[in-house]
């Protein structure tokens, strides 16, 4: 068995490296978990969440799946940590790995090593070898690999700025990437021109708020704000687009990047006040701030009377008596303003204000490849084909097209690992 | 100054990109103490480096170190905060004369210089005192020296390093918990000591990553190796001390006594330890921010020295290896407050401020 990843060793493992928490089915509370989370309601989450499962099968099954999970990861020498602080409310459904994404794959990594497994870093799959519906080796700059069997657990195309072109054109250029550059979707675009099957929303992809001055790739965690709530959001005309009070964490991340990859130049700011400040994780660059709602509007590049007209607007519509409370969905509401703002509306009136440009941080794309329930890769016209297996986000768009639950996704990536590494394993044994 | 500044910003930058993250929350004590602050200031900065064990574990999980761009590398910044803390910290700010050595040499040699001075010496007060016969003597320590004359050699060092950090360890306290903070409470000193005993901030909820990337029990062994050995030591000293003025038992005493016994227990421990930890630092990777071998180098060769005592007590070579010994203890217990030996102080009151903070928050 051989690993051939694109990434030297300090950066391996793909969007993995920034995950932190799975979220699986498990039936009582435990040292890391508050409470039960049962098939049924882990489905209806699932249900949920944008138009729901693509394949209802198939999404059963990882669900179903799920359960067994968190103890096969321990058998591999994953370690466990109480949910981190500010995600309280993920403490019953998502269980958190100690140290994160990276540990994680270090762990596995080492289990690996242990296992006589060999890795080939910095080593990039070019194309499948084909003859007919099976594969015989994989093309990389250094020749072919051959293979009785592959799994291809190689990731979405969101680092390909070109091909999300396709789909969104000049505002693609616009979108920062939280995930390696890396993630350009190559064996993707190869099993397609070998004639896989899609599954998956074109234009599916999850997408945070993070800071406009993050890298263009691989900011990760450390760049998403979490501002909006307490304050307003205004794009570059220096009006608000959305209600900034709908959603209670962690929904309201998944929403406001693509509210924000909506607005003209894909950008939007986040204006708060000094009473909230502190209320909020802090944000990975310095605020911009000013004395005056038009200071802080003009340090912001945006139109000054505009931005303080819309201000003014949103103070006087709040609605009076309300108790700002921002751990639950509380009463602060505006009136007669659109779009209201529904929670945690208090006036902006305290300075210094502060101020931050946001952009959309893709963190993947749906868009992949059909499979079978053994993790088959299907070819178009409706067989599998013999010895292809998916697993992890190039095959994501089979159970979920659009919107995003969190820690699912690294449900979907262990699933379907484990489902596409044991059936890639016994072909090969069984020819 | 610039200098501290940049190193200051630099953690600064790094610490605020870790509180922005916290997937290392559940490591240690020093992200969930980040956490409470949301501005940082450089005593934050020093109480948080002095707080972390150099495991190593969040380097390895970081998905931000480096090569990443945004080059998180708390373990290595934090270090060398430690040691900006320790020089600052020290006062007077450098060591005595003496022990600085010639100009020349630009402190090349200086405690070799300076321990060969203080055998010389003392080889002039055995020679006044009891004559110079008295060094090739092998009835026990004071056929040697004199007790008053050997009480003082030890004392005087001690004396004076105890007291240069007493007075870093209430200035560190005071920036650490403010100028209106109190004295620690028992409880919080109680707790600090059991943490400081078992390491518990250097297992990262784990094992310590070091040397390596995999979690390993090496590190925290070796160091409760030298530790344990190091009290073991002070043990027979103090057994020693009880059986010759309480009992009145004069020393040499016996191969099975409680003196001798845990003194080459501890001895062998200390060198045992001392040599390992060194061996570790060398095949540290990533290298620390900066690789000090002294104290390692001094804390065995004190062992070293009194193992000797031990091994030759009953040779003409005796004395002069007593002079040795007592030579490197003159000089190691003079210099301490400017080695690695200090982390001890530090560290230990980095944990009782956390302790405290953690009850009151604030």
């Amino acid at each position: 068995m051989l690993i051939v990843e694109r990434a030297q060793a300090p950066m391996r493992g793909g969007n993995t490296r920034h995950t932190r928490n799975i979220r699986c089915v498990h039936r009582r509370a435990d040292e890391f978990t508050t409470g039960s989370y049962p098939f049924a309601e882990l489905w209806r989450d699932l249900c949920g969440v944008g138009a729901g499962p693509g394949d209802r099968r198939l999404a059963e099954l990882t669900v179903r799946e799920s359960e067994t999970v968190p103890a096969w990861m321990s058998a591999h020498g994953v370690r466990w940590q109480p949910p981190l602080a500010g995600t309280l409310h993920l403490g019953r459904t998502n269980r958190f790995f100690l140290g994160g994404g990276k540990a994680l794959v270090n762990t596995y990594h080492r289990t690996a090593e242990r296992m006589g497994i060999a890795v080939c870093y910095g080593t990039t799959v070019e194309d499948l070898v084909m003859a007919g519906d099976r594969c015989t080796g994989l093309l990389t700059a250094d020749g072919v690999i051959r293979a009785r069997a592959v799994v291809a657990a190689s990731g979405g195309f969101e680092a390909n700025i070109a091909w999300l072109r396709r789909y969104w054109g000049d505002a693609a250029d616009n979108y920062l990437i939280r995930g390696p550059r890396d993630n350009d979707g190559r064996v993707l675009a190869a099993l397609y021109a070998h004639g896989a099957a899609r599954a998956g929303e074109e234009r599916g992809f999850h997408a945070v708020a993070v800071d406009a001055r993050s890298p263009r790739f691989d900011g990760g965690i450390a760049t998403r704000l979490d501002s909006i709530p307490f304050g307003i959001v205004v794009n570059s005309a220096g009006r608000r687009f959305y209600d900034e009070g709908e959603e209670i964490w962690p929904k309201r991340y998944a929403i406001w990047g693509r509210n924000i990859a909506e607005q003209p130049g894909q950008i939007a700011y986040s204006i708060w006040d000094a009473k909230v400040a502190r209320l909020f994780l802090p944000p990975l660059y310095p605020p911009a701030q000013a004395g005056s709602i038009g200071a802080l509007a003009a340090s912001l590049g945006l139109d000054e009377r505009a931005v303080a007209e819309t201000v003014t607007g949103f103070n006087a519509a709040i609605r009076p008596g309300g108790t700002f409370d921002p751990t639950r969905l509380d009463d602060c509401a505006t009136a007669g303003i659109g779009p209201p703002k529904s929670h945690w509306a208090q006036p902006i009136d305290t300075p210094p204000y502060y101020g931050i440009a946001m952009r959309p941080g893709i963190t993947f794309t749906y868009l992949g490849v059909a499979v079978t329930p053994q993790a088959r890769v299907l070819h178009t016209d409706g067989r599998a084909l013999r010895n292809v297996f998916a697993a992890g986000e190039i095959m994501s768009g089979n159970i979920l097209s659009t919107g995003y639950l969190a820690g699912f996704g690294l449900t979907i990536g262990t699933v379907w690992g484990r489902i596409a590494g044991a059936a890639a394993a016994r072909h090969a044994r069984n020819g | 100054m610039r200098a501290m500044d940049e190193l200051f910003n630099e953690a600064q930058r790094q610490l605020n990109i870790c509180n922005s993250c916290r997937y290392c929350e559940g490591y240690c004590a020093v992200f969930p103490a980040l956490e409470r602050r949301t501005v940082l200031e450089a005593d934050d900065i020093t109480q948080l480096a002095n707080l972390c064990h150099d495991c190593r574990a969040c380097f390895h999980a970081c998905m931000y170190a480096p090569p990443h761009e945004f080059a998180v590398d708390p373990p290595e910044i934090l270090s060398r905060v430690r040691l900006a803390g320790y020089r600052e910290y020290a006062h007077p700010p450098h060591p005595p004369a003496w022990l600085r050595g010639p100009a020349r040499l630009r402190g090349r040699g200086a405690l070799a210089t300076a321990a060969t001075g203080v055998a010389a010496a003392l080889i002039v007060i055995i020679a006044l005192t009891g004559g110079i016969g008295a060094l090739w003597s092998h009835q026990g320590p004071y056929q040697v020296i004199s007790y008053p004359a050997l009480l003082v050699t030890v004392l005087l060092p001690t004396a004076w390093s105890v007291a240069v950090m007493l007075r870093a360890a209430a200035r560190y306290w005071h920036d650490a918990r403010g100028p209106r903070a109190g004295l620690p409470g028992w409880a919080a000193l109680g707790k600090a000591l059991a943490y400081a005993a078992s390491l518990r901030y250097q297992r990262g909820r784990g094992e310590c990553s070091y040397p390596g990337e995999d979690p390993s029990p090496a590190r925290r062994r070796l160091h409760a190796t030298v530790f344990y050995g190091f009290a073991a030591c002070s043990a027979a000293t103090v057994s020693a001390a009880f059986m010759q003025d309480i009992m009145g038992i004069p020393p040499p005493y016996p191969l099975l006594s409680v003196p001798v016994i845990t003194g080459t227990a501890g001895g062998l421990a200390m060198i045992a330890g001392c040599a390992g930890l060194a061996v570790l630092k060398r095949h540290s990777d990533p290298a620390p921010a900066a690789a000090d071998y002294g104290l390692l180098i001094g804390l065995g060769l004190l062992a070293f020295t009194g193992m000797l005592t031990l091994l030759l007590r009953a040779t003409t070579a005796y004395g002069l290896v007593l002079v040795a010994h007592l030579a490197t203890i003159v000089v190691c217990f003079a210099v301490l407050p400017y080695t690695r030996f200090v982390h001890a102080v530090y560290r230990f009151l980095a944990i009782v401020a956390d302790n405290t903070e953690r009850r009151r928050p604030g």
